[in-house]
């Protein structure tokens, strides 16, 4: 028998539909980023939306609307403000409606 | 036969006299078809009934007498030139609708009497009856290709009718002469009967001149080259007469040296006819396939018909010399039948070619498409015709063409194996042909009917007021032919019997509509059987579809086209393109020039057009043709000094003349 | 299926349902069109890797086809140049019912590109879009993950998240 049918039998199941145990090189893929609200002020809102060439981040009174969807995960916004943005890790991120792609983040870190 | 005689002349006088108005043409074209009817009867009747006796109708002492006869072969050519004359009847008036003038009248009056001598060549008795009616009919249908004089290809290709056709007549006057003088005797059945007192080289020569003469007319290669020269430019009712019919004349020629007049030869005589027919028939395709004129297409078309026909009549002939009596009877008869199948379908066509010429003002396949649209019934019935000539089943030009192969794949009869190689070779050549056949007539019928429209004038094409009664009624009868095949066949087997002396008809037609090739135990099918088979076959899928159609609701959405903007007629195949694979195949026969010329070295577009051009070398012109017309021009200038223009030595040359002959017969 | 995101009604079991008959339609047997409006071919590589072995997309029964007639799901990439809305609305008509339309990559849902006189910035306005993935390009697993929601074997994750980091930064 050939050895590949042998590690089979001996590990289980090789194949599923969807990975059952994360993927390892997953780790190192760019994803979009994740905001942290206490630290976000109005200011550092306009900065990351000036600097997000792909006009995903925008600020709706002390709401930071990011849309997912329009994010090419540049990193521009870490660069910006390194304190504030950081890699979400998520890249499972298909959506059955656009609107679920619009998340809003509250400005949570005063004003300045 | 006498009435349809009659019934053209009068039509003729109808025409030069009243042929300038619209109503002197319809008067001229019923008449002219009420001859055909009767021609069609008549010579159905010749079929049947067996050589009629002769009759004497005049004549002079200088001429000798004129004797008619209606043979049994002639049958079916008589009954062919009926049924042209009528189709042609019917198509004449609306073809030349938009200019009814004195020389409408004056080529009407022509092709009628064209028509009246054809028939005086196929019933003529005696040896000068045939000859002077076939010198009739030729220079009677060089006035019908001279039409339109003034135009540059009209003259050149009347031209090379006259020319040819009356080196063919040198020929078959020889081939007359040795058989009249042999025999004592003008009178074709009597020559018939006392062949034997011909001697074999005698006969040999004999049946090689009418070959060569008769050739000329029917178009065999290499003596075919004023075919596509001379059909194309005649108006269509004239050109569907001359390829339907005028052909044939040469045939009827041919068949009647080799099977009535000389029926007994060596057996490299039927080998040689039908090596010249195979090779008529391959070499005729390949050129049809290279022309961007649907005339010229339907010319050599005519030539690979020929070619075909041929081949049958000499494969019957090698057939006879190894005793195979009802193998010869039955290729002569399956050859006689390709003969009215393709009279039929061939006219027709040249009909359409007409009507498409007169409905978009172009013979060029390339400033065709989409006719199909824009002309609805006549598409229909060229498709009919065109099914005809590609032989497919289940038409007349399939049933034909396969009896011609079941009377080949005998050869083995023969019992010599390398004649029974040499017929199968032949055999092999006559499928090459059917399979370009079908791919030419693709071609031929898709370009112009299928598609877009690839100039204005095509897409403002209109049938409206354009004749079509009679390709009708060519489409009718070419359905006829083929699903009453066996009833043709009967008919032809009895005038066989009359012809040939071997009684076909219980081997061929063994009572149930199927057709046996004079062996029972070599193969047999139905036609009329094969018909109703594909005609059930097809309605088949009809009904599943019919039964199993989705209840749902459904969306009808365009075919998909991968998406572009719009289709535009030059995506399309063109003519020459579409053939382009057997001009790559076949460049040693076609032996293409292509000359490329452009105004600099820039690339293509940018310092204004490139005019491609490539012609295939018309080789039996240039190697056959014309060394012979540069030996006579040659031998013209040698003898030329004599006509020095010097009385004196005109006086000189009557007296040696006059000496000579004192000296000859004194000695 | 078509035509039913984004509409803004909200009848649940209506949806179910219809989830469970893409579920039993397309959940084993999917033929997938792609379709790139103007994109950069980033997409178009990854999804080519989905028919790699690593992913190998054949064995969940899932193929990639030519022919939108023979097509039930349509992955269009790219911002939808003008020049091309000809035929990218003749492929989506040229699929039979029931399809399935997929908007791949951030060109796609609306970023990059802004609308000009050249793209229409996104594909949202000239398809009924059931599925959106997110990516500059979508990895495989990604795209894996969006075709697997798309038939409705996997569950949609993203409405859940937040994308609001609660403490130090990674």
């Amino acid at each position: 028998m050939p050895l590949w049918t042998l590690r089979g039998l001996r590990r289980g199941i090789v194949t599923t539909r969807y990975p059952a145990r994360p993927d390892a090189s997953a780790a190192l893929l760019p994803t979009p980023p994740a905001f942290r609200p206490d630290v976000l002020t109005a200011g550092l809102a306009d900065r990351l939306v000036a600097v997000c060439p792909s006009r995903a981040l925008a600020r709706d009174g002390d709401l930071l609307v990011f849309d997912v969807g329009a994010c090419t995960a540049c990193g521009r916004c870490q660069a910006e403000a390194p304190q504030a943005a950081g890699d979400s890790g998520e890249f499972e991120l298909a959506a059955i409606a656009r609107e679920h792609l619009i998340k809003r983040i509250p400005l949570g870190g005063g004003l300045g | 036969m006498a009435g349809a005689a009659a019934a053209w002349g009068l039509a003729a006088l109808i025409a030069l006299t009243c042929g300038f108005a619209r109503a002197g043409i319809r008067a001229c074209c019923a008449v002219s078809g009420l001859g055909g009817a009767a021609a069609l009867a008549a010579g159905v009747s010749a079929l049947l009934s067996g050589n009629s006796r002769v009759v004497t109708a005049g004549g002079s002492v200088v001429v000798g007498t004129l004797q008619l006869q209606a043979t049994s072969l002639a049958g079916v050519f008589v009954a062919l030139l009926g049924l042209i004359a009528v189709a042609t009847a019917l198509y004449a008036p609306r073809y030349h609708d938009d200019e009814p003038s004195r020389p409408t009248g004056l080529y009407l009056a022509v092709l009628n009497l064209a028509v009246l001598a054809s028939l005086a060549v196929l019933v003529a008795g005696n040896v000068v009856t045939f000859l002077v009616a076939w010198e009739t009919m030729a220079l009677l249908c060089y006035l019908l290709i001279l039409r339109r004089p003034r135009r540059g290809e009209v003259a050149v290709g009347a031209f090379w009718f006259l020319a040819l056709s009356e080196v063919g007549f040198v020929a078959i006057v020889a081939a007359f002469l040795i058989l009249a003088a042999k025999t004592h005797t003008t009178q074709l059945d009597l020559i018939a009967a006392r062949a034997h007192l011909v001697s074999g080289d005698w006969r040999v020569a004999a049946y090689l001149l009418a070959l060569t003469g008769f050739g000329f007319k029917a178009g065999l290669v290499p003596l075919h080259v004023w075919l596509p020269e001379a059909h194309p430019v005649a108006p269509a009712d004239g050109s569907a007469f001359l390829s339907g019919l005028i052909t044939k004349l040469g045939v009827y020629g041919i068949a009647l040296f080799g099977f009535v007049l000389l029926p007994d030869g060596p057996a490299w005589r039927g080998i040689l006819t039908m090596g010249v027919g195979a090779l008529t028939a391959a070499i005729g395709i390949l050129y049809a396939l290279n022309e961007r004129d649907i005339k010229r297409f339907l010319a050599f078309s005519t030539i690979e018909n020929i070619g075909i026909i041929v081949t049958a009549f000499g494969a019957a002939m090698t057939f006879l010399a190894y005793g195979q009596r009802s193998l010869w009877a039955f290729l002569l008869l399956v050859g006689l039948y390709h003969v009215a199948n393709h009279g039929s379908y061939k006219t027709l066509l040249f009909q359409e070619a007409g009507v498409i010429e007169h409905a978009t003002g172009t013979r060029d396949f390339d400033r065709l498409g989409g006719l199909a649209h824009r002309m609805p019934r006549s598409s229909v019935i060229t498709f009919l015709g065109t099914l005809g000539i590609a032989a497919l089943p289940p038409l007349n030009g399939f049933v034909s063409e396969w009896l011609i192969f079941q009377g080949l794949f005998q050869g083995f009869r023969t019992g010599n194996h390398l004649v029974a190689i040499l017929i199968v070779i032949a055999a092999a050549i006559l499928g090459l042909t059917g399979g370009l056949a079908v791919y030419a007539f693709v071609r031929g019928y898709g370009i112009p009917f299928l598609g877009m429209p690839r100039t204005r004038q095509a897409a403002a094409a209109s049938e409206a007021r354009q004749p079509q009664a009679g390709p009708a009624l060519l489409a009718v009868a070419c359905v006829a032919l083929a699903v009453g095949a066996p009833v043709m066949l009967a008919g032809l087997a009895r005038a066989m019997r009359t012809v040939t002396g071997v009684t076909l008809r219980p081997v061929l037609l063994p009572g149930n509509l199927t057709v046996i090739p004079a062996h029972t135990n070599f193969a047999g099918f139905s036609p009329t059987w094969l018909t109703v088979f594909l005609l059930a076959v097809s309605v088949v899928p009809v009904l599943i579809y019919l039964a199993g159609r989705p209840r749902a609701a459904s969306r009808i959405e365009p075919v998909w086209d991968g998406g572009i903007v719009a289709f535009k007629p030059r995506m399309q195949y063109s003519a020459m393109t579409f053939s382009a694979p057997t001009r790559v195949m076949f460049d040693a026969l076609y032996r293409p020039s292509v000359s490329v010329h452009r105004a600099s070295d820039e690339p293509a577009g940018s310092s204004g057009p490139v005019h491609y051009e490539s012609e295939a070398t018309p080789i039996f012109e240039r190697y056959l043709y014309r060394p012979v017309v540069r030996a006579f021009e040659w031998l013209a200038d040698v003898v030329r000094p004599i006509q020095s223009g010097d009385v004196n030595l005109y006086l000189f040359y009557v007296f040696a003349a006059v000496l000579v002959a004192y000296l000859v017969a004194a000695l | 299926m078509t035509g039913q995101s984004g509409t803004g009604l909200n009848v649940q079991e209506t949806s179910e349902e219809l989830r469970r008959t893409v579920t039993r339609l397309f959940g084993r047997s999917l033929h997938i069109r792609t379709l790139d409006t103007g994109s950069c071919a980033s997409c178009e590589q990854e999804i080519r890797l989905l028919a790699a072995p690593h992913y190998d997309l054949h064995r969940l029964g899932f193929f990639f086809t030519p022919a939108p007639r023979h097509a039930d799901l349509l992955m269009v990439t790219g911002p939808m140049a003008r020049v091309f809305e000809t035929a990218a609305r003749k492929t989506y008509d040229a699929m039979p019912d029931p399809k399935i339309v997929v908007a791949t990559g951030a060109c796609a849902l609306g970023g990059v590109y802004q609308p000009d006189p050249f793209t229409r910035g996104g594909v949202g306005s000239s398809f009924p879009v059931d599925v959106w993935i997110p990516g500059c390009p979508p990895s495989p697993l990604a795209l894996l993950q969006g075709l697997l929601v798309a038939v409705g074997r996997l569950a949609e994750k993203v409405k859940d998240l937040d994308f609001a980091l609660n403490g130090a930064p990674r």
